[in-house]
């Protein structure tokens, strides 16, 4: 059956592959328009400053813009709908006062990038340097400073999430675990930085922004919304993007900058920021703060969780969703995949002179994660047992779905402690703690270490709503259209960035009308081409828009059917797609021949049936609260207790994300994800000094994981379809960078066991460095020495 | 401007450019050959890489006066070699790449590996490709990747003996 | 960023490009493979008014094998070290230091009189040669001179190099053949800089012996007292960790916190162990 090879579950070879593999990918930055200046920046290089003045030199008048100078360009703003949420005003070009070091103060435009800069070198700030807020949990309150001065705080939002009696709770507990965890600042670091370029299309009066961006339609919307443009007249094309993982599904002011100069300058402008500039203002990720504590039994049967968490979010917050979602997120998946009955969650999202937070591969999950996983850990620690068995004893069974959480996760299928028993298995448990008992010949410590996760995805509209969220990716749209030739082309909402949804949504299309993918094109990424849609970010797509694709299909498939019904002088009951054509009891017609009728012969059609054949669907979830996908995630470390260096010897995902579309390509996103919680884990990093510098301004700084120091990944599945999606999907894109930390974490501190002990010596902080290792035996030898 | 001569995939070409300017923007912006990609521009990234007179070299840190004489090659070129090929169909055959930003420089370096007869054991090609970030894939699939076409070129080469 | 506006000229000669740096009217640096000034450039923390190009002039790739030494030329790259297509005065410890340095895109055009001029503290090639007690060779306008490289490298990115001086070559004494060596680089990302090198060159037959310390915030360090120590043959490992320590704390000339003495403390160890099983 043609279907095996093509359709849902085929491990298709990927159509995106053939231009990359040759160098004829289009990225932003590859794209040449005739008459293109370049354009860089003037940054504040302080964290916190009045702006006094601005002086140009008179020979780049002209050449150089600020603020005043494009009085086109609204501020930007957010209308969440979470009540008590603040949201500042966001001018894109700063004019009184610069809240984060790298905040744009005025562009400048030249020939070429490099003079660009030298323009931007020329013009003179003078600043009246403030104290910065740098430290979220100590100055959320705004004691020392405001950084929006109108707040009275420096809180964007506060809320509680709470469920059960928790002090019922504490006060029922045999065994009390208290810890702080702390995830630092990082960034998304795709290797493609942020690129726009913009320029005037007179002949249909249009202003063309080409962005590395993940969300096309809505960075449309933004456009119109801040320069005060119909969207008619804003086309937006997100060509290539070379990785996203969430930083690039967020409007940046120079976004709007760029658009706004084509307009006043009428040629085209271009901005490719260099990785100085994405370090320093592309949005920041992660910055958690948790104080936890976790209330269980002698068993380690914990009985409830009571926490504090801070979100430092930076200056501003990014359009749409702002600041919000992070620590919420945290906040309600912090009890895990758990039958925690009490729980409470205090949660701060706090604005300190850094660039703004953004979304990131996981957002707030990573970090709740890390702090869950840890404490479980630290509850079987505390009563004697095994994590593993502990981990296991206290999820979620099958049995008991669908469950909600006390965190408000409405988990919906999946065998949660056969995910834990699948991963030991993968990295050989007794084999490891064998070694372990065995002894390194250098010296270093064997540890292993585990986490698990439920992962919400394709959640529809009601959620959002209750997130309070300004705007609601709740569905996805696909036109689908047959070409007079047969040939079919699939034009699709999201924007795929490396997830192959060239290949995967033509997979739909092919099982739905059995058409070789081959013959099937899939256009994402222009709002000219494509319906409305929110774009690929939040594990989405392959649910929303295999969603909206199966059901466009389907439409098309009935067309075909009743036109195919006909020309074979049938009863359209007797017939169905297949092969390429549509298959009736006596012969076939194929769709080519269909196609042909449909647009150039329309004498050939049926009564009552119009010509073309094209359909638009829209698909949203048959459940608003989401599809979980699942995994446990495991590590196996060799720590060196002299110098505090860490190799990871083994890394295992077992995962369940029920029907694989395409499994290659599951494959590649938990395996790539799972590599980012590894940077996470143990290498990136942002650290700001007191006057709110960033100290990581180069690669040199700001290490990503390479191949040296990584072992391959190994990957087992479990396979619970969704009761609530096309063909039992479930979205898993993010699931592998949240359980890394916590699974590194966890072995560290296995390794690290006898040291110290019986306390043992824990690193609660990511990333997990030499020094934080060194420090942690250092305190956990001084605590056994007391005692 | 500083006049320069130099071959850029066999093609022999003669340019004016402003001794800042680097390889990587050279071919890039003047030769339009974009193939070659800009991740860092101090070193790290990888993305750059293209050879410069047969061994690989950062695009991003060497300037396009300082290859006046030379030969370069960008991921353009390559046509006919058979290791670039096989490459190319094992990258494709073993989901090898996801964005395709670092896949030019990737398969560049990957090919030097296999030539220097420094990619016979996973430990070697993970070390090879020390230098070249991938943010999307976790390197598993490029590792494998590799180490089949090294085998395959190997094999090639034994039967042409 | 994008690099400053500069200007070039690839002299021909040796003494020419000597002539263009004493004469030149605006900043003028020399450049060879560029992999250290070209990014600093692009980061703007580099603005030279104008670059002499050496990397090609044959005098500076000239490598000859003496029956005592091997001078290397100071444009030989990286990558000819590691592949050993240059002769090799230290018994294979160079090739392998060279395979550390970087990535291979990086050797291939970095050189070994790059590094040892521009001194990076964290950079492999003056510690080394530091250990093996080579001499750097200088070319200036009033002719040749040779400095040991413990002397020619005096501080974070300062030498004695003059402004109108050109690095010439490295003169490596050949090490017996029953020689020792240890080399540990400890950093977390393969090719990074290092946190902590340590060399131990041991040489009984020539009477030589040296332990320096490198990437440790200032010149290569040689520890005399752990060199004598080392020199009398296999020691107890508290006794020698406490004269480790004893010489870093002796350098005046800079400061470690804990976690960098300990760091450059199990990196020396560890390389003399290396020599002395």
């Amino acid at each position: 059956m043609p279907n095996d090879q093509y359709g849902i579950g085929a491990s298709l070879l990927r159509k995106e592959d053939a231009r990359h593999l040759h160098g004829r990918g289009q990225f932003v930055a590859d794209i040449k328009l005739p008459g293109t200046m370049d354009v860089g920046f003037v940054r504040s290089p302080h964290a916190h400053a009045r702006i006094r003045s601005i002086s140009v030199p008179p020979e780049a008048r002209g050449r150089v813009f600020t603020g005043s100078d494009l009085p086109r360009i609204k501020p930007i703003r957010i209308t969440s709908q979470s009540s008590g949420a603040k949201a500042p005003a966001w001018p894109p070009l700063a004019t009184d006062k610069a809240r984060y070091v790298g905040e744009a103060i005025a562009v400048c435009v030249a020939p070429s990038r490099g003079e660009a800069e030298d323009l931007a070198n020329s013009v003179a700030v003078e600043f009246e340097v403030l104290d910065a807020v740098v430290d979220a949990p100590r100055d959320m309150r705004g004691s020392r400073h405001l950084i929006h001065e109108q707040w009275g705080d420096n809180l964007y939002i506060e809320r509680v999430v709470e469920g059960g009696d928790i002090e019922a709770a504490a006060r029922a507990a045999e065994v009390t675990v208290t810890r702080q965890f702390r995830m630092q600042r990082q960034s998304g670091a795709p290797l493609e930085g942020r690129a726009v370029l913009a320029c005037r299309d007179h002949r249909l009066d249009e202003v063309v922004v080409y962005s590395s961006t993940q969300t096309p339609h809505t960075l449309r919307v933004a456009l119109g919304e801040f320069l005060d443009i119909e969207a008619r007249r804003i086309r937006v094309v997100a060509p290539d993007v070379g990785g996203g993982f969430g930083p690039k599904a967020r409007l940046y002011p120079e976004e709007i900058i760029l658009a706004a100069l084509a307009l006043e300058l009428d040629h085209p402008v271009r901005w490719v920021e260099d990785r100085g500039e994405h370090l320093l203002t592309a949005a920041h990720t992660r910055d958690h703060h948790y104080k936890v504590t976790a209330y269980a039994d002698r068993q380690g049967r914990i009985l409830g969780v009571d926490s504090e968490i801070v979100v430092d979010a930076g200056a501003y917050g990014l359009w749409p969703q702002g600041p919000y979602q992070e620590a919420a997120m945290a906040a309600r998946n912090l009890p895990g995949p758990y039958t925690i009955a009490n729980y409470r969650a205090r949660h701060y999202t706090v604005a300190t002179n850094k660039a703004p937070l953004g979304p990131y591969r996981g957002v707030g999950r990573p970090g709740a994660c890390f702090a869950i996983e840890r404490i479980v850990d630290e509850v079987a620690w505390a009563v004697g047992r095994d994590p593993v068995v502990v981990r296991a004893e206290n999820m979620v069974r099958s049995e008991e779905m669908p469950f909600t959480t006390v965190g408000g996760m409405r988990l919906d299928n999946g065998d949660y402690p056969q995910s834990v028993r699948l991963c030991a298995e993968l990295l050989d448990l007794p084999g490891v703690r064998a070694r372990q008992q065995k002894g390194e010949p250098d010296g270093r410590l064997i540890g292993v270490g585990f986490a698990a996760f439920a992962e919400q995805t394709a959640h529809g509209a009601a959620e959002f709503v209750a997130r309070g969220a300004a705007i609601i990716p709740g569905f996805e749209s696909c036109t689908a259209r047959i070409l007079p030739d047969g040939s079919v082309v699939l034009m699709v909402g999201i924007q795929s960035h490396g997830q192959g949804l060239e290949t995967t949504l033509s997979q739909i299309t092919a099982h739905e009308l059995g058409i070789d993918p081959a013959r099937i094109s899939v256009r994402h990424g222009d709002t000219e081409s494509t319906a409305f849609g929110f774009g690929t970010f939040a594990s989405r797509s392959m649910v929303m828009s295999g969603g909206a694709v199966a059901r466009a299909s389907r439409l098309l498939r009935d067309k075909l059917c009743r036109i195919g019904a006909h020309l074979l002088q049938c009863d359209p009951a007797q017939v169905r797609c297949g092969e390429g054509a549509v298959l009736g009891p006596q012969g076939s017609v194929s769709i080519a021949e269909i196609a042909r009728v449909a647009h150039l012969r329309m004498d050939g059609l049926p009564p009552g049936v119009d010509p073309l054949l094209d359909a638009t669907a829209t698909y949203e979830p048959a459940i608003g609260t989401g599809v979980f996908s699942y995994a446990t995630h495991g590590a196996v470390v060799a720590v060196d207790p002299e110098t505090g260096f860490i190799q990871l010897l083994d890394f295992a995902v077992a995962e369940d994300c029920g029907t694989m579309v395409n499994p290659m390509i599951v494959e590649g996103q938990i395996r790539g994800g799972v590599v980012q919680g590894i940077g996470t884990a143990l290498y990136e990093e942002i650290p700001y000094d007191e006057s709110g510098q960033p100290l990581a301004g180069t690669l040199a700084d700001y290490l990503m994981p390479g191949a040296a120091e990584l072992p391959a990944i190994k990957i087992g599945h479990l396979h619970t379809p969704a009761a609530a999606t096309e063909y039992g999907m479930k979205g898993m894109g993010e699931g592998g960078a949240v359980a890394p930390p916590a699974a590194i974490a966890n072995a560290v501190r296995d390794a690290l066991a006898a040291l110290g002990a019986p306390v043992g010596a824990e690193v609660n902080e990511t990333p997990i460095t030499p020094r934080r290792v060194l420090a942690a035996i250092r305190t956990a030898r001084e605590t056994a020495a007391k005692a | 401007m500083t006049g320069i001569h130099l071959h850029i995939n066999g093609a022999a070409i003669v340019d004016d450019v402003p001794p800042r300017l680097s390889l990587a923007d050279f071919v890039r912006e003047r030769r339009n050959l974009t193939g070659t990609h800009l991740g860092c521009e101090h070193g790290v990234c990888g993305a750059c890489t293209v050879l410069v007179d047969g061994e690989p070299g950062r695009s991003c840190l060497v300037l396009a006066v300082a290859c006046d004489g030379r030969s370069v090659e960008t991921i353009e070129g390559f046509a006919g070699d058979p290791v670039l090929a096989a490459l190319r169909r094992t990258f494709h055959q073993h989901h090898a790449l996801q964005c395709g930003y670092c896949t030019p420089a990737m398969l560049i370096t990957a090919r030097d590996l296999i030539l220097r007869k420094r990619a016979g054991s996973e430990r070697e090609i993970r070390d090879g490709l020390a230098g070249n970030i991938c943010r999307c894939t976790g390197y598993t699939n490029i590792v494998t990747a590799i180490a089949e076409a090294a085998q395959e070129i190997g094999k090639e080469a034994a039967n042409a003996q | 960023m994008k690099a400053p506006a500069v200007d070039y000229i690839r002299p021909r000669s040796l003494t020419e490009a000597v002539d263009l740096l004493a004469h030149a009217s605006v900043e003028a640096r020399v450049i060879a493979g560029g992999q250290s000034l070209v990014a600093m450039m692009n980061l703007r923390v580099a603005s030279p008014g104008l670059l002499i190009d050496i990397a090609r002039l044959p005098e500076l790739l000239t490598v000859t094998n003496y029956s005592d030494a091997v001078t290397l030329g100071a444009c030989v790259t990286h990558a000819a070290i590691e592949d050993g297509r240059v002769a090799d005065p230290s018994h294979g410890l160079m090739p392998r230091v060279a395979s550390t340095l970087a990535y291979r895109a990086i050797r291939t055009r970095g050189t070994i009189g790059g590094s040892l001029a521009l001194s990076d503290p964290a950079a492999e090639w003056p510690a080394v040669l530091a250990a093996l007690d080579a001499e750097v060779v200088l070319y200036g306008s009033s002719g040749r001179r040779s400095l040991k490289c413990t002397e020619f490298t005096t501080g974070i990115f300062q030498t004695r190099l003059a402004q109108n001086e050109i690095i010439e070559s490295a003169r490596v004494p050949k090490l017996s053949a029953d020689a020792g060596c240890g080399y540990v680089k400890l950093c977390r990302k393969s090719g990074e800089f290092a946190s902590a090198l340590a060399v131990v060159v041991t040489d009984p037959r020539r009477g030589y012996c040296r332990v320096v310390s490198g990437a440790a915030n200032g010149a290569p360090l040689v520890l005399a007292d752990t060199s004598r120590l080392v020199a009398e043959g296999p020691c107890d490992p508290g006794a020698l960790r406490g004269t480790i320590s004893g010489d870093l704390d002796r350098a005046s000339d800079r400061h470690f916190d804990d976690f960098e003495r300990n760091l450059h403390t199990v990196a020396a160890m560890r390389a003399v162990k290396q020599v002395l099983v």
